[in-house]
């Protein structure tokens, strides 16, 4: 039987600690579970209950996969308990992926903000992947302060040296502190004097629905046509197969039709933003 | 094939055959309500097969109140075999919520294994209602009081006995197997259509008094009141019990709970309900429905909104079950007569 429901058991490898709120786990599945950026999972601690996350590492990855998880609520902050070596249950993938076809050839702008980079982390490893497929990617990733900053060795460090031409970044703090020499503003201020045309560009945005919700006016007013943009809606996924009918959007559940959406899409649903 | 007919002992006797392949249910008959019982030696002796819908929606035979849907991290699967299921006496408005729970749990790529081999190995006599109660209303939203499809066999009592009429090959299968239990139904089929008739007329006339709009204006409606105090009225009276949703037969959410169990884990998958303020509260917080009346919104919504684009038909099926449940008196054919 088939049943969708049922967890692998997974083996937790390591923990890594992005901010005092945010860890990333590495994780190993008993039997293969293979995603595409964007997608999600159901991550469950064992007769507890689950929660779910999209995946953040490279969906080249073979047999192992990273989830970074904001400590929010009590899933969430049982899992920050989790050591290395525990065990943990996985479902999926679920959902809409980001149609990187779509993407090729296009100028790619990413617009993150806080634990919103996660999945715009496996995206943009899979950009990576096969770069010459497309023109420029163009990342902008806001944090609180300084120390929320996630992913800081790649973000500080290992991308900036990636392909220069190609890939750029834009990195903002909404506060900084002494040693921070950086941009300072919010994730809004680095859509200011893009250097992109838009009519060959794609913007695909993540983070708090606070944040999304600015983003994406920001974008419009900009220039970007809602079709240009892509957003991963944040609802309660329960089931993960659009059964349990917590995640409705609409006329669509986030976890079948999501959590992928492009804005035209979803732009006349009430409450897509709270 | 068919019509045919069968008389009252002949249906207590093919139930009783049937009984070794299913695990029956049929309605008896309690403090003028009506609630399905397994059935026992003593047949079809007390069951009532026409009248109205039972109170418990017959969506708790195929999808319980909690059902156990996973073991995990033990070795052993017990995939342990029930005897499949047959329901006597299920109404239109039964049948009907199938539509919606077969879409649900049936759709592709993630079939809900445990409903769908269920229904599959399910069998369904339903029955056409012999008289209406005051909270039926299905026919002001376009459903019969008697079954036109969904059903193996559907019964039209009658004169000391039934008018059978397959339904699928199921119930043809039923019907050839136990031709004996069988006569001809030509005397009988003119009066099956007259009490058709009939009733549907006495229904219409009670459901006028509802002043529901037409059915193909509701969901225009209801988009129309969207932005309206009709739901903070709505939901004044409402203590957020869940028990419209439990006991509506199309009312499909249910939560996900896990528990320890000994050396493994078990997930259990309960009924829940979009009345409740957790419902769509994510972690951390953000709730897209704070409000009660945002969540009431919702329920109508699902109903008359979503399910009509994306089946083409209502998540109601006019049962009137969520108007005798509530306690705080909200009547569903009300609201719907504020719509217009």
């Amino acid at each position: 039987m088939d049943n969708p429901y049922l967890p692998i058991k997974t083996e937790v490898l390591d923990v890594i600690e992005e901010s005092h709120t945010i860890k990333t786990f590495r994780l190993k599945p008993e039997s293969s579970l293979r995603f595409k950026a964007g997608q999600f999972i159901e991550m469950s601690i064992p007769g507890i209950g689950e929660a779910p996350f999209t995946p953040s590492s490279s969906p080249y990855e073979k047999d192992k996969l990273e989830i970074t998880i904001m400590k929010a609520g009590r899933i969430t902050s049982l899992i920050h308990n989790l050591k290395k070596g525990d065990m943990v249950g996985l479902r999926g993938p679920y959902g809409k992926e980001y149609p990187l076809a779509e993407f090729e050839g296009k100028e790619i702008l990413l617009v993150g903000g806080g634990v919103g980079l996660a999945p715009l982390r496996a995206l943009f490893l899979a950009l990576v992947h096969d770069i010459e497929k497309y023109k420029s990617v163009l990342f902008c990733c806001g944090s609180r302060t300084p120390s929320d900053i996630i992913y800081k060795d790649c973000v500080l460090d290992k991308w900036q040296g990636l392909d220069k031409k190609r890939i750029k970044f834009r990195i903002t703090v909404d506060r900084k502190d002494e040693a921070w020499k950086g941009n300072v503003g919010l994730v809004t201020t680095t859509l200011d004097k893009l250097e992109i045309n838009l009519k060959n560009s794609v913007s695909i945005v993540c983070g708090p629905p606070i944040m999304m919700k600015f983003a994406t006016f920001k974008l419009l007013e900009i220039g970007y046509k809602p079709e240009q943009i892509y957003l991963s809606m944040e609802k309660n996924m329960s089931c993960g197969v659009g059964k349990c009918g917590h995640c409705r959007l609409g006329n669509f559940y986030a976890c079948k039709d999501g959590p992928v959406f492009r804005y035209d899409k979803i732009s006349h649903i009430h409450e897509i933003w709270d | 094939m068919g019509p045919y007919f069968i008389n009252k002992s002949n249906l207590d006797r093919l139930a009783k055959c049937l009984s070794k392949t299913y695990k029956i249910f049929a309605p008896i008959k309690s403090d003028d309500k009506r609630f399905f019982k397994k059935l026992g030696e003593d047949g079809l002796k007390d069951s009532v097969i026409g009248e109205i819908r039972t109170v418990e929606p017959v969506k708790s035979f195929y999808f319980p109140a909690r059902t156990k849907i996973a073991e995990y991290f033990s070795e052993e699967c017990p995939d342990k075999k029930e005897r499949p299921i047959a329901i006597i006496g299920a109404k239109a408005c039964d049948l009907v919520s199938f539509k919606v729970m077969d879409y649900v749990y049936g759709q592709e790529p993630f079939r809900d294994p445990f409903y769908v081999s269920m229904r599959d190995s399910g069998l369904i006599i339903s029955s056409d209602c012999t008289c209406y109660g005051e909270t039926c209303f299905c026919a002001a939203i376009g459903i019969m009081p008697y079954p036109a499809e969904g059903f193996d066999i559907n019964l039209s009592e009658l004169d000391g006995g039934y008018v059978a009429e397959a339904g699928s090959v199921k119930g043809e299968k039923i019907i050839k197997e136990y031709f004996r239990l069988f006569q001809s139904a030509e005397p009988y089929i003119e009066k099956k259509d007259s009490n058709r008739k009939k009733l549907k007329e006495d229904l219409l006339e009670h459901v006028k008094k509802s002043k529901i709009p037409p059915r193909d204006s509701i969901q225009a409606a209801f988009k129309a009141k969207f932005d309206s105090p009709l739901w903070e009225e709505v939901s004044r009276t409402c203590v957020e019990c869940g028990a419209c949703n439990y006991v509506c037969p199309a009312c499909h959410c249910f939560i996900l709970m896990d528990q320890k169990k000994e050396e493994s884990f078990e997930r259990l998958r309960m009924w829940d309900s979009c009345l409740l303020m957790s419902f769509a509260r994510v972690a951390g917080g953000a709730n897209p429905r704070k409000l009660l009346a945002q969540r009431m919104r919702n329920r109508f919504d699902k109903k008359f909104n979503f399910f009509p684009d994306v089946i083409g038909r209502f998540g109601c099926t006019g049962c009137g079950r969520c108007i005798e449940a509530c306690p705080g008196r909200i009547d569903i054919r009300e609201v719907l007569s504020k719509l217009q």
